[in-house]
């Protein structure tokens, strides 16, 4: 057994857990943060993203033991409680229709999160190169593109006049 | 609120994580199962010793195919043949050249032999997830390995290894449909006769929720219940108690947040059957989540049909007749012929075709069966008519508008009756392909081509026109209280597999009653409150569900105007209904919806006091013909050094009817045009021809789509309106994919028309692109 002690949205948490537990299944099973969903078993589709230490991780990739000691984020914690207003991302995608049926969204959310948290690049290629790591089977991904832009201009107007360019290179 | 593009209301909670999948729900007691699978295509069961599994740690019980027969229970009827398109009191296919229409039943783990790779053979329930893993590896089977076949065609020969004893030949059934000899005598005589064999490629679902079960039993009331995510609960139920042989009453079917649907998810799996006939024997829920190297070899599988087409033309381009032959993959069971009788009805698509014919063979291979996916045949049927008429037009000398403007069924001739027997009623198919095409700037396109070439790249334009043909199961129902408190409640058989029922539904009664939409909600997807209705496939939900909302609305304020009428001491006639409310003009008395109910609830309704609700419902069981159509033109570019294809740009003119939500429409078109995508360019799954064994077992392998695949895209919504229904709602969910490997197909050949015109391999694969450049130098 591992000892496992996490930060998770802000709240300390500690566990024995066996000691192959992943990451992810810490989150689901052990702390019954079921947001964090599982897609794929090749840490291919990313709907396990979460933020751990500042930095967006697949969740399926990280032995909850290798965590220890550190932050994490899930798509439960980006906003203070359930009753705020919703975090910026998570407001993009609903307002840009960038979800449909919901199962790749709280990883998206997350990779999206992580891609805004400096002043990014808004043109499709980077864009999409931000995405890479998350399947989605719905939306085609066009609405979730729409998303990342429109989060990135809540989150720094001054990007809103700079997209035209962006987008032309 | 009809036609806004209003943001959903139930994705506030998938975006803060609180949507709930079956994955996410825990049961006091559960247990844990996993699934030994078969690692052969084809091969008998010698014995399968399950004692080391038994003793292993946490294992509660080990199940094999026997022990269910020995519990009496039987395989899963998958009602494989489905409803008729045009008469919902008949089945699709009525007879069949072999003498039988075959229909296996499906036991969730098979007793003497396996089909395909990943076919399940025991079933460990254990305590925790692992150790039902762990024991699967301990269960010892001896193979008898077997000659498998994959491909359709193989399996029709002479000598291939055989499915079923009941299905001689891998036949499931032969159908002869149309007029062969009437087409076969136009075509010897046409002035020009095409032929061509196409072959869908096999694509996997992929949604991305794993599938996913709980079982549970009741040994005091004898319920069983299945908490999964799917399609349907009732058709799930329906199907769940004729296995299990108990009344329908005694099997409780509940869907969750289902995570993507496409298709196959209608149907049962023997997984679901698995989990609640484990959970009576060993008398604890039993719980079971796929992983995705699971989901690569057992969700059910989309496509894979073979096309062997015939067209005869006339010197101007008119089609005279066509005679194709269709040989759909069923795989190793009887789950579907819903693609080959979508295909067959919808053949001719907006084309004015004389005479059509098709003979179909419905075959077995050891392969995972295949279900409806996303266009279930129309987007194979738009995929033969639209690369048939480029060819022609290539023979012709003829511009492909030109040939596809001279073939279009005029807007005078509807109502029109195609030659396989269908009825558009609505369509503006010429204006439709005349917008894409000015859309796309189809008549400058030679210029971009030669600045692609004097870049060295290969610039190809391509067109396709579809129509559908929603069809689906017929029987739906709504019902609809209005609660005192304020609140609207609707109680549905249609459920969301990601299409925002939640949002769409109360757009419709909101404008229908005059309330706000946050007072209507939507409840769906549990056998205990819903008693009928078909779940979402075929673009049913809104056409079948809007119908009956518009009719449970109208039954709603015909009672409440009488209350009203009453209370006014007025007749009703008189009583006016506007904005949730009723009011007397002589008297200037006022009554809001929710105080009527009020006055129900306490006083009944005039004339029945014992009725203290204010409800309606409606139910529907026949055809609503609804043709959703139009026109999509594909830029694309070729990089003849790697074969690359790079979509520049996409344009799509959808005639879906009156949209509910454009921006819902709109995304259903991005998705089902990304599935296209992915089927045309990377998506297939790749299987050994000779042993059947699975090379695409992962995202690693599969070629699914992701950000950067979609190029920008155009999509214009249009509507020649239908009478069909109230709403004018055609469909959206499938305007997308349909045209979708067409128009890039057709792009393709244009881009390598230099190179000759053999057909290219599905999916146009950077290999099979560079091969097919490259084909003639080694």
């Amino acid at each position: 057994m591992a000892e496992v002690q996490l930060r998770v949205n802000g709240v300390d948490v500690e566990h024995d857990v066996p000691d192959q537990t992943l990451l992810v299944e810490f989150l689901r099973e052990t702390l019954r943060l079921t947001g964090t969903h599982v897609g794929c078993d090749t840490s291919q589709c990313g709907a396990c993203t979460v933020n751990l230490d500042g930095v967006s991780v697949k969740s399926c990739t990280v032995l909850a033991a290798q965590a220890s000691g550190g932050a994490v984020t899930t798509v439960e914690g980006l906003r203070a409680d359930q009753d705020a207003p919703l975090h910026p991302v998570q407001n993009a995608f609903v307002q840009c229709h960038g979800l449909q049926c919901g199962f790749c969204t709280p990883g998206m959310i997350m990779s999206v999160d992580f891609y805004l948290r400096r002043p990014p690049k808004l043109d499709e290629e980077s864009i999409c190169h931000a995405l890479e790591g998350n399947i989605c089977r719905c939306t085609g991904y066009v609405n979730i593109i729409e998303a990342v832009r429109h989060a990135a201009h809540d989150l720094y107007p001054a990007l809103a006049g700079a997209t035209a360019e962006g987008s032309q290179s | 609120m009809i036609g806004q593009p209003l943001p959903r209301v139930e994705d506030r909670r998938f975006v803060t994580g609180n949507g709930k999948y079956t994955d996410d729900l825990q049961i006091e007691g559960q247990t844990y199962a996993a699934f030994l699978r078969s690692p052969h295509a084809h091969a008998g069961l010698l014995s399968v010793d399950i004692s080391a599994a038994l003793d292993a740690p946490g294992v509660i019980a080990v199940l094999v195919g026997r022990d269910y027969l020995e519990d009496g229970y039987q395989g899963v009827d998958h009602v494989p043949n489905p409803i008729d398109a045009v008469d919902a009191t008949k089945k699709a296919f009525l007879t069949s050249l072999t003498g039988q229409i075959f229909n296996q039943r499906h036991i969730p783990l098979p007793v003497d032999r396996v089909r395909y790779v990943g076919e399940p053979i025991a079933m460990v329930i254990a305590q925790t997830p692992l150790a039902a893993r762990n024991a699967t590896e301990m269960i010892e089977v001896e193979y008898d390995v077997l000659d498998a076949v994959v491909n359709a065609a193989d399996a029709m020969q002479d000598g291939a290894p055989q499915m079923w004893d009941g299905a001689p030949g891998n036949l499931c059934f032969q159908a002869q449909i149309g007029e062969r000899d009437e087409a076969r005598r136009i075509i010897a005589g046409a002035p020009l006769v095409v032929q061509r064999e196409f072959h869908h490629s096999r694509v996997v679902n992929c949604q991305m929720e794993p599938r996913s079960a709980i079982g549970a039993y009741d040994g005091e009331t004898g319920v069983y219940t299945l908490i999964s995510g799917s399609q349907g609960a009732v058709r799930q139920k329906l199907c769940l108690a004729d296995a299990l042989k108990v009344p329908p009453a005694q099997v409780r079917v509940v869907c969750p947040d289902t995570g993507g649907g496409f298709g196959p998810r209608s149907f049962i799996y023997v997984e679901q059957l698995a989990v609640v006939w484990a959970a009576r024997r060993i008398g604890r829920p039993v719980r079971w989540t796929s992983d995705r190297s699971e989901a690569f070899l057992s969700d059910y599988q989309g496509r894979d049909a073979i096309v062997r087409a015939t067209f005869g033309f006339s010197k101007d381009g008119r089609i005279l007749a066509i005679d194709n032959e269709w040989l759909g993959n069923v795989g190793a069971h009887t789950v579907s012929y819903v693609s080959m009788s979508n295909g067959t009805r919808i053949m001719t698509t907006v084309y004015d075709v004389p005479v059509a014919a098709v003979h179909i063979s419905a075959v077995m291979t050891n392969t995972v069966p295949t279900a409806p996916y996303r266009g279930a045949g129309r987007p194979e049927a738009t995929h033969v008519i639209e690369r048939m008429l480029d060819l022609a037009a290539a023979e012709l000398g003829l511009d492909r508008a030109e040939i596809r403007r001279r073939n279009l069924i005029a807007h005078e001739k509807l109502p029109y009756r195609s030659p396989m027997g269908l009825t558009y009623d609505s369509g503006e198919f010429a204006r439709n392909m005349t917008r894409a095409l000015e859309l796309a700037e189809w008549n400058s396109f030679s210029e971009r081509r030669a600045a692609a070439r004097a870049n060295g790249r290969l610039r190809g334009i391509g067109l396709a026109n579809y129509i559908e043909s929603p069809v689906g199961a017929p029987r739906e129902r709504i019902e609809l209280t209005v609660l005192p408190e304020g609140r609207i409640d609707i109680v549905a058989g249609t459920q969301s597999t990601g299409q925002g029922h939640e949002t769409t539904f109360a757009q419709v009664i909101a404008q229908h009653l005059g309330v706000p939409m946050a007072s209507v909600t939507l409840r769906t997807g549990d056998t205990a409150f819903v008693s009928v209705g078909g779940g979402s496939h075929s673009d049913r939900s809104m056409r079948l569900g809007g119908m009956l909302l518009v009719d449970t609305a109208a039954q709603i304020v015909a009672t409440a105007r009488q209350v009203a009428a009453a209370l006014f001491d007025a007749s009703p006639e008189r009583v006016a209904f506007a904005d949730g409310g009723f009011a007397d003009p002589a008297s200037d008395r006022r009554i809001g919806l929710f105080e009527v109910a009020a006055r129900i609830a306490s006083d009944g309704v005039p004339g029945d006091p014992a009725q203290r609700k204010l409800y309606a419902h409606a139910e529907v069981n026949t055809r609503v013909p609804a043709h959703p159509t139009g026109a999509a033109v594909c830029e694309l570019e070729v990089d003849p050094d790697t074969g690359v294809v790079e979509l520049v740009n996409y344009t799509s003119v959808d005639d879906v009817g009156q949209p509910i939500n454009p921006l819902i429409v709109e995304g259903q078109v991005h998705g089902g045009l990304a599935q296209g995508i992915g089927q045309a360019l990377s998506e297939t799954c790749y299987l050994d021809r000779a042993t059947g064994q699975v090379l695409t077992g992962s995202y690693m392998d599969y070629g699914m789509p992701r950000a950067g695949a979609i190029p920008p895209l155009r999509v214009e919504l249009t509507e020649d309106p239908t009478h069909g229904n109230p709403l004018r709602v055609k469909g959206g969910g499938e305007s997308g994919i349909t045209p979708a490997t067409a128009t890039i197909f057709n792009a393709l050949a244009d881009a390598l028309k230099e190179f000759g015109n053999e057909e290219l391999a599905m999916p146009a694969t950077p290999k099979v692109v560079w091969e097919y450049i490259h084909r003639r130098a080694g």
